[in-house]
Parts: structure tokens; C-alpha cells; sequence
């Protein structure tokens, strides 16, 4: 996906590159584009238009904030702190509950990290389960969201979200058996009506 | 999902609103000041770990059989406790703003400060910290030997057989001691023992259980230094 230059530059050094010459901050924002927007659709109720809107917040506030990044912190963990600091925030000024929009993508990996095939023993319906992560709480929502859609390890997760990694490992646990237990409800009333 | 070229307007937006990256003095500074005070909390933590045992050493344990539980509840180092608490707290919301400071649970946080405080906190006790500074707060402040220290309290009870003050008259059989609420005693000593080899003189502290037989005069059965 790097079809630029500094492709093969590692984000610490395009940091360093982009406090010298603003320029070379695009190529950072570049690699980050789509995955930000994807996960700023993931964990709100945005339209495409309004999580760019977002998406630009969170550009130019990692550029202000661009010297208080600290190497010791992975720099995707740093921007997708940022990114999830920025949507919760204007998911409070529009006061709208977060849900998720799953693409087809979303869908297989979403159903294969939760071995979906095997425990529940159905053929996975895409509207159901944006319907179960719905119900869930934010709190197991966002976990959910970033290990199994965005793919973060524990320790990137409990950066993101400033949470200790114990409490992240929990949450993920937890946020599992209760969204099995919602899809599974979800699904007997589909097949009782 | 193909959408517009945000990081094309963002670059736009930066060069034409002039916008620049704070600082790296200001956070450098803001991480030094967050190091600083998550260390600070855990040496006065330490030093105030000296004082809740200094507090407890030097508390008269054996009038625990003549007051029962009453005693500890009266005589507790509760200001040093209190502050002991606040600063546990201050050092872990602090190490927790911390770059990596969230990723350990709280009670590992909290659990971690408690340990080294204690540890160092016996070590500034058993050094000899732990009496000088609370010497120090007595000497220098009135508040301190007032409201703070409980101990004062407790040995201001006359009517109970508690008396304590600084002698201010030696006689044969009698001294005169001044209270903590500027009263002069005349406190016989006629067969009272010595609990600690104290050698009276003037402006000596002192401690004293026995009878309180009127207004101003204390009968003594025993006499400690302070």
C-alpha cells in the first residue's frame, strides 16, 4: 500500500522527517488513512463525510502534538489513541450511541477470530451480528473493534485506550462470551418468528 | 473504502493556518514535572512511613491494660495516616499520567508505592528520621503539638490520671509543670517511680500518671520523659 516515497521509512523516522518539513507529514497521514477511517466508522454511528470530518481532527492534532510523541510508545498505538480520544469526543457532541458497520472484510475477520462457525453453528448474518456488537457496551465494543477488526495486540490495545493490560485481556474475554450470548438471543428470535 | 484525500487537505490546512508542533520543551517539561512529582510523593510518602512509626513506637503501650482498646483509637498517628493515604493516592494518579503508567493495574501501582515506602520509610525510622522529624514538628510548630499529634491529647486528661507538660520548678518532694493549656500543676513525686531514668530539670517534657486532687495539684505514682 506504500506506493510513495518514504515507503520503506518506519513512522518514527517520517515523525522526525515531518518536524523539519511539514511536506513529509503527508506521507505519515497517507499510511494511516484508511485504516484510521475505517476504525473511526467502526467504533461510531458516522457517515463516510463525517469521520473524514473526525479524520482531519485527528491529523491535525497528531501534527500539533507531533514532539510529544515518545518512541518508547509504538507510533500506531500513539495515532489511535488520538483517533479514539477524537471520536469519542464527537460522538459526545452529537450524543449518538456508537455501533459498527462491518464490510465484507470486517465479516470474515471478525467471524473467524470468534470461531462463530464452530460455536454457534450457523451461516453468519452480517446484520445480526452489527446488531449484537451494538447491544454490547462501549466498553467491550471498543476492545472487540481493535482486536479483531484492526488486528492490535494486547499491549497496543491497553496503549490505545490507556487501560492496564490485564484489564484489556479481561474485557476482550468478557465482551466474547457476552456478544456470543447476543448473537445466539438474536438469533433464536429470527428463527421463533 | 475509497474516500476524498484527507491527508492532501490536512497538509493544506497546516501550511495555510500556519499551524506548528508544540514545543518538545513543553513536554519535556510536563513529563519531567509528572517524574518529579510521582518521586517526591514516594520520599515524603517515606518519611511520613518514619513518623506513623515513630508514632507507634513511642506510644505508651503498656496504659493499653488500663484503657483497653480506647487507647489506640485515642492515641493513633490519624493526621500521618490520613497523609500517608493522600500521598499513595497523588503518587499513583501521577505515575499513572505517566507514558506507560497505564498499563500496570492499580492495585500493582498502589501495592509497588506501599512497599517501597514502607521499606524506606522503616529504613529513615530505624536510622534515627522518623524521632528527629517529629521532634522538629514539635519544637516548630504549635499546631502540630496541639491538634495533630493525638498523644498530647491523650496525656492532657488530669481528671483520668493523664497529665503531661514541661517542668518548670524542682523541689524535694514537688515540681511544678506547666500543661499544654498553660496551666501550673504542683505535682507531688513523693514515691512515684522513674519509668525511664528521667533526670528532672527545668523545661524538661515530661509525662505523668496518678491522681488528680484538685485544680492544681497532682498526686504522681509514676513519671516518664516525653
Amino acid at each position: 500500500m506504500d506506493n510513495y516515497p518514504y515507503a520503506e521509512q518506519t513512522d518514527n523516522e517520517l515523525v522526525r522527517l515531518s518536524l523539519s518539513d511539514p511536506n513529509q507529514f503527508l506521507y505519515l497521514s497517507k499510511r494511516y488513512e484508511d485504516k484510521l477511517l475505517r476504525y473511526i466508522t467502526r467504533i461510531s454511528k458516522f457517515s463516510r463525510d463525517e469521520a473524514e470530518d473526525v479524520l482531519q481532527e485527528v491529523f491535525i492534532k497528531t501534527y500539533y502534538n507531533l514532539n510529544g510523541f515518545d518512541p518508547d510508545l509504538k507510533f500506531s498505538s500513539w495515532i489511535y489513541r488520538i483517533a479514539h480520544n477524537e471520536t469519542i469526543s464527537a460522538i459526545r457532541k452529537k450524543v449518538a450511541r456508537p455501533t459498527v458497520s462491518l464490510d465484507s472484510e470486517d465479516l470474515k475477520n471478525f467471524t473467524d477470530s470468534f470461531d462463530l462457525s464452530r460455536d454457534l453453528d450457523k451461516s453468519f448474518d452480517r446484520k445480526l451480528i452489527n446488531q449484537a456488537l451494538s447491544k454490547l457496551d462501549d466498553k467491550y465494543h471498543e476492545v472487540l473493534v481493535l482486536r479483531f477488526l484492526d488486528e492490535k495486540d494486547y499491549v497496543e490495545i491497553a496503549d490505545i485506550l490507556k487501560k492496564p493490560v490485564s484489564t484489556v485481556g479481561n474485557l476482550i474475554l468478557r465482551g466474547k462470551k457476552l456478544f456470543k450470548e447476543e448473537y445466539n438471543k438474536l438469533i433464536i428470535n429470527k428463527n421463533t418468528k | 473504502m475509497k474516500n476524498k484525500n484527507i491527508s492532501q487537505i490536512v497538509l493544506e490546512r497546516i501550511k495555510g493556518e500556519k499551524i506548528k508542533p508544540i514545543s518538545r520543551r513543553i513536554f519535556y517539561i510536563k513529563k519531567v514535572l509528572f517524574w518529579t512529582v510521582v518521586t517526591l510523593s514516594l520520599i515524603i510518602g517515606s518519611f511520613i512511613f518514619s513518623l506513623i512509626l515513630s508514632g507507634l513506637f513511642n506510644n505508651d503501650w503498656d496504659l493499653y491494660d488500663r484503657f483497653g482498646f480506647n487507647f489506640i483509637m485515642k492515641t493513633l498517628p490519624y493526621f500521618w495516616l490520613g497523609s500517608f493515604l493522600i500521598f499513595t493516592i497523588l503518587g499513583e494518579y501521577y505515575y499513572r499520567k505517566t507514558l506507560l503508567g497505564h498499563r500496570l493495574r492499580y492495585v500493582i501501582v498502589i501495592g509497588f508505592y506501599m512497599i517501597s515506602t514502607i521499606i524506606f520509610g522503616s529504613i529513615f525510622y530505624f536510622v534515627g528520621i522518623g524521632d528527629v522529624l517529629e521532634k522538629s514538628f514539635i519544637d516548630i510548630s504549635p499546631v502540630y503539638r496541639n491538634i495533630i499529634l493525638n498523644r498530647i491529647n491523650f496525656w492532657s486528661q488530669p481528671e483520668e490520671g493523664l497529665l503531661s507538660g514541661i517542668v518548670t520548678k524542682i523541689g524535694n518532694e514537688e515540681i511544678e509543670v506547666k500543661d499544654s493549656n498553660g496551666l501550673i500543676w504542683s505535682v507531688n513525686i513523693n514515691g512515684a517511680s522513674n519509668r525511664n531514668q528521667v533526670n528532672l530539670f527545668v523545661d524538661e517534657k515530661i509525662k505523668i500518671t496518678g491522681d488528680i486532687i484538685d485544680d492544681s495539684l497532682f498526686v504522681a505514682d509514676e513519671f516518664r520523659s516525653w
